[in-house]
């Protein structure tokens, strides 16, 4: 390693609406930086070849695995990761669906699937079962055969999540 | 008042939706080194020297870890016995050294430096040829010792123990060391049963290593105390398993090893003691904490996937009683180290879920240079229903019977001799192909377009029979705790609950599932084999009925009422038919906690030996449609109709059936893991290791019955495992129908479905 390559950055990005300012190796992955330096471990690591989409997040409202972002390619953004989705321990109603229509079970990818959800609901605030599928497609899980979330998404859609 | 058999959401949702739950990669304590391993590039190898220099010459790197330097006591034939490579590399992906570093990126940075020479030897891969007399090792090194343990719970609970030996006349075959066996189960003359059945189908199936393939990558913490002692925290199913196991392989006292279950994210039967081992030994090696969390393509690489088997399996059929005799050999890939193989079981079950008049079944577990066998979901099952169940199809078909006639006319019952020469315990075998008759999906298999197809099949699973015990504590408020070192298992914790709260007849909202560690809990089974809520579940049932009857004893004397006329309805002690002279159960254990009380705390106890398991049968329908241009399955339709015996949480046990149906998908059209000629693994990502996603799976619709056990919580079976069983057979009967001819290799892929299309 060179020193250019381990000089600290420094980033300033918006996390869950609070400005933090970090310093960091160029080659910190932002999921990295989340759960490390900001200790935000409610978004996960599931692969390391951004195929399981457990550590999706929103960057300025799109959702991005944060495994395929570096840190420093996040600065000046606004970040949303599962801790400011809710409220305290308030739930928001994505996640009550969830909740209702056993949309997890292990509870490992469920982080990433709820804001994948968002942004599916963000796109198209009605999806039909092929639709809510489709915008799925990015995220793996290996508990619910995908019928609980599925469900979870349009009762999700019926209470205006994506409206 | 009845939680049982109501839809609840599961206790530790909001946790979970909040990303609050800690799992393993959460926890970081002071101190921590990161762990990193060096993994073999040969599939066959031996070691001649590694060189650590280069890698110790790394900022932040504080140590390179070999075999020699872990402080095991013992030697055994098992992966959790040889936590590092011993001076022979059986498997690329094999863990041959551990770095240790102050940080994750300086430990991979070691990696890269370290330097293994070795000198490669001739990879065993094709089972056909491994078990000839005259065929390469692949172990030169032969390490004597017993399996123990591990291998035997799901043995077990498949089926009844090892295979009986065979007798020497029988075992004709000369084979060589890389073959275990032959596991034997003999019963009548199969042949002349055969000779004498109006028809025989036969046929020589192939299934493929397939990766459990939880999103959370295997991990465990190793944190040395101040007396000596090690405290391990780890994704397991199994705490008391692993603290048995380490505690042997490094000889040292269970009581100086306590081990925390963390939060399970996903594990399948995957997670026993893999990662323990090695962060046990370091941690003793270098007295500080030691986490090692594998990434994805080191969990691919390195872990305990399923086996792949060849069948060769004949059967035979009569139009008027159905399936005669049955004769098989059974060849499991156990990889470099069978932990958990179940060559022994394989032989059983591929009876299925059916009455033989005669049997001839052998198996033999096979040696070779890919992985060490662990165990998922079912181990053993969709691989021998691959075979058992487009058998059954082709032999209803040949007699000219409906093939869930001729299954249910030949279901077992009670009382039916099975393939281990055990005499079924009750099943509902009939009651579940009946249900499955009447189900729409199945119906409509006579009128589909072309290139479709609607396939049906059967599965078991035996059932476990861990004893287990429980305690019960009334807390001053008024709620209860139950304690249980049983790690939470697809929602197990939320079914304990259910119990709970309506065994004492408190609100659920006033129960608490404590899970604790092997230091404070109750024994505990291992989270696996379809057995937690069966004998955790009664435990947990039988601690709290013995608190409430300390409680009513008490109030009894308080309340100058017979404890026979009190009950506990809502959180209140009430005479029976006077709800009004009701007090609060916090009234008296506010009496029996405070600090001038003079009656003793209320703690109940459960213990529980199940005696015999409950089967579970499961029948799947599946509906496809082919592309005949490309070979391409496509999956329109699913249905699992399954005897859960009581659905304590009907929201959780239609998950566990919808999840289990989809990695039966997986195996039968997409998950392979592939090595080539040198024993290089082809499919070590989700690049090239497919599992199924949302868009490629329809929805599954779950139609469950409940025929009640007379042993396990409210009737409850073991589930999970069963849920997996049918799928292989439903997916293949379906894909042949769509055909017009059968393949007998998973997983269906498109090249294998487009030849079968195509050479008609």
């Amino acid at each position: 390693m060179s020193d250019q390559d381990t000089a600290l950055h420094r980033v300033t990005l918006t996390v869950n609406g609070t400005s933090r300012t970090l310093d960091i190796e160029p080659r910190t992955l932002l999921v990295h930086a989340l759960r490390n330096e900001l200790s935000l471990t409610g978004t996960k690591i599931g692969c390391d070849t951004s195929q399981c989409g457990a550590c999706t997040v929103l960057i300025d409202g799109r959702s991005f695995k944060s495994c395929t972002v570096l840190a420093v390619q996040a600065d000046g953004t606004s970040v949303t990761t599962i801790e400011g989705v809710g409220s305290g321990r308030e739930l928001a109603a994505v996640q009550e669906a969830f909740k209702q229509h056993h949309g997890l079970q292990c509870g490992y990818c469920t982080p990433g699937m709820v804001l994948a959800t968002v942004e599916l609901l963000n796109q198209n605030a009605n999806p039909d079962e092929a639709a809510i599928r489709h915008g799925l497609a990015g995220n793996v899980c290996r508990c619910t055969g995908y019928s609980g979330i599925v469900d979870s998404v349009k009762a999700a859609a019926a209470a205006g999540v994506g409206k | 008042m009845s939680i049982v058999g109501t839809d609840r959401p599961r206790i530790d949702a909001d946790d979970k939706l909040r990303g609050a739950t800690r799992y393993l990669g959460d926890l970081k304590p002071h101190g921590l080194l990161h762990g990193r391993l060096v993994l073999a590039m040969d599939a066959h190898a031996t070691i001649n020297r590694v060189i650590k220099d280069a890698a110790l010459a790394i900022p932040g790197v504080v140590a390179v870890l070999t075999a020699e330097d872990l402080p095991t006591a013992m030697e055994g034939p098992m992966r959790q016995f040889e936590p590092l490579a011993r001076g022979e590399i059986v498997f690329q992906g094999q863990p041959v050294a551990l770095v240790l570093a102050e940080t994750e990126a300086a430990a991979e940075d070691g990696v890269e430096a370290v330097i293994v020479e070795t000198t490669s030897h001739a990879a065993v891969l094709d089972l056909e040829a491994a078990i000839k007399p005259d065929s390469p090792l692949a172990r030169i090194r032969q390490i004597g010792g017993e399996m123990e343990g591990s291998a035997a719970m799901h043995v077990e609970a498949a089926g009844e123990g090892e295979g009986a030996p065979a007798p020497a006349a029988a075992a004709a075959e000369p084979v060589s060391a890389n073959a275990k066996g032959p596991h034997r189960q003999q019963h009548g003359d199969a042949t002349a049963a055969l000779a004498g059945s109006e028809a025989v189908v036969k046929g020589t199936f192939r299934t493929s290593w397939v990766h459990q393939t939880y999103m959370e990558p295997q991990g465990a913490l190793a944190i040395p105390e101040v007396d000596g002692s090690v405290t391990i925290h780890s994704s397991t199913q199994g705490a008391f398993y692993v603290r048995g196991m380490v505690a042997k392989l490094y000889g040292v006292d269970v009581s100086t090893v306590r081990v925390v279950g963390a939060p399970l994210g996903g594990a399948f039967g995957g997670k026993f003691n893999l990662i323990d081992p090695l962060v046990m030994g370091a941690a003793l090696a270098v007295g500080r904490p030691v986490k090692l969390q594998l990434t994805r393509s080191e969990d691919f690489a390195s872990g305990m996937p399923a086996s792949a088997c060849i069948l060769e399996l004949e059967l035979g059929g009569t139009k008027a009683t159905g399936l005669t005799a049955f004769r098989s050999r059974i060849l499991l890939d156990q990889g470099a180290y069978g932990d958990w193989a179940m060559d022994g079981a394989v032989p059983v079950m591929i009876g299925g879920p059916y009455r033989w008049s005669a049997w001839d079944s052998l198996s033999y577990g096979v040696t070779t240079n890919r992985f060490g066998t662990g165990a998922y979901r079912g181990p053993g099952g969709p691989q021998v229903v691959f075979a058992l169940e487009q058998l059954v199809d082709e032999l209803a078909n040949k007699l000219g019977v409906d093939p869930l006639e001729l299954r249910l006319k030949s279901a077992a019952v009670e009382g039916d001799t099975g393939v281990d020469g055990d005499p079924w315990a009750p099943v509902a075998g009939r009651e579940v192909i009946e249900r499955t008759m009447q189900h729409p999906l199945y119906k409509k298999r006579g009128s589909l377009p072309a290139n479709e197809g609607i396939g049906v099949a059967a599965g078991v699973w035996m059932g476990a029979r861990f004893p287990s015990a429980a305690t019960c504590r009334v807390d001053q408020d008024g709620g209860i705790t139950v304690v249980t070192g049983a790690v939470d298992m697809s929602g197990t914790n939320t079914s304990f609950a259910a119990i709970a709260a309506d065994t004492f007849g408190v609100p659920i909202e006033s129960v608490r599932i404590s899970y604790a560690d092997t230091a404070t809990a109750p024994h505990a089974p291992p989270s696996g084999g379809s057995g937690v809520t069966y004998s955790v579940g009664q435990s947990i049932r039988l601690a709290v009925e013995d608190a409430k009857e300390q409680l009513l004893d008490f109030a009894s004397d308080q309340m100058d009422v017979a404890a026979s006329d009190l009950e506990v309805v809502d959180g209140m002690v009430r005479p029976v038919g006077s709800p009004d002279r009701g007090k609060s159960v916090a009234h008296f254990a506010e009496q029996v906690t405070g600090f001038v009380a003079t009656a003793p705390p209320i703690e109940g106890r459960g213990r529980f030996a199940p005696g015999n398991p409950s089967p579970s049968v499961a029948c799947h329908v599946a509906h496809v449609r082919i592309d005949p241009a490309t070979g391409e399955v496509e999956t329109l339709d699913y249905a699992v109709i399954q005897d859960v015996g009581k659905a304590l949480n009907p929201g959780l046990v239609r998950g566990q059936l919808q999840g289990g149906a989809v990695q039966s998908i997986g195996w039968a059209l997409y998950e392979e893991l592939q090595h080539d000629e040198y024993g290089q693994l082809l499919t070590g990502s989700f690049m090239q290791y497919a599992v199924p996603r949302a868009d490629r799976v329809p929805n599954v619709d779950v139609d469950y019955i409940e025929v009640p056990s007379a042993i396990g919580p409210f009737g409850a079976k073991g589930i999970a495992e069963a849920a997996v069983m049918a799928g292989t057979g439903a997916m293949a009967n379906a894909v042949a129908a769509a055909v017009g001819s059968r393949i007998r290799e998973l997983p269906m892929t498109s090249p294998r479905v487009w030849r079968a299309a195509n050479s008609r």
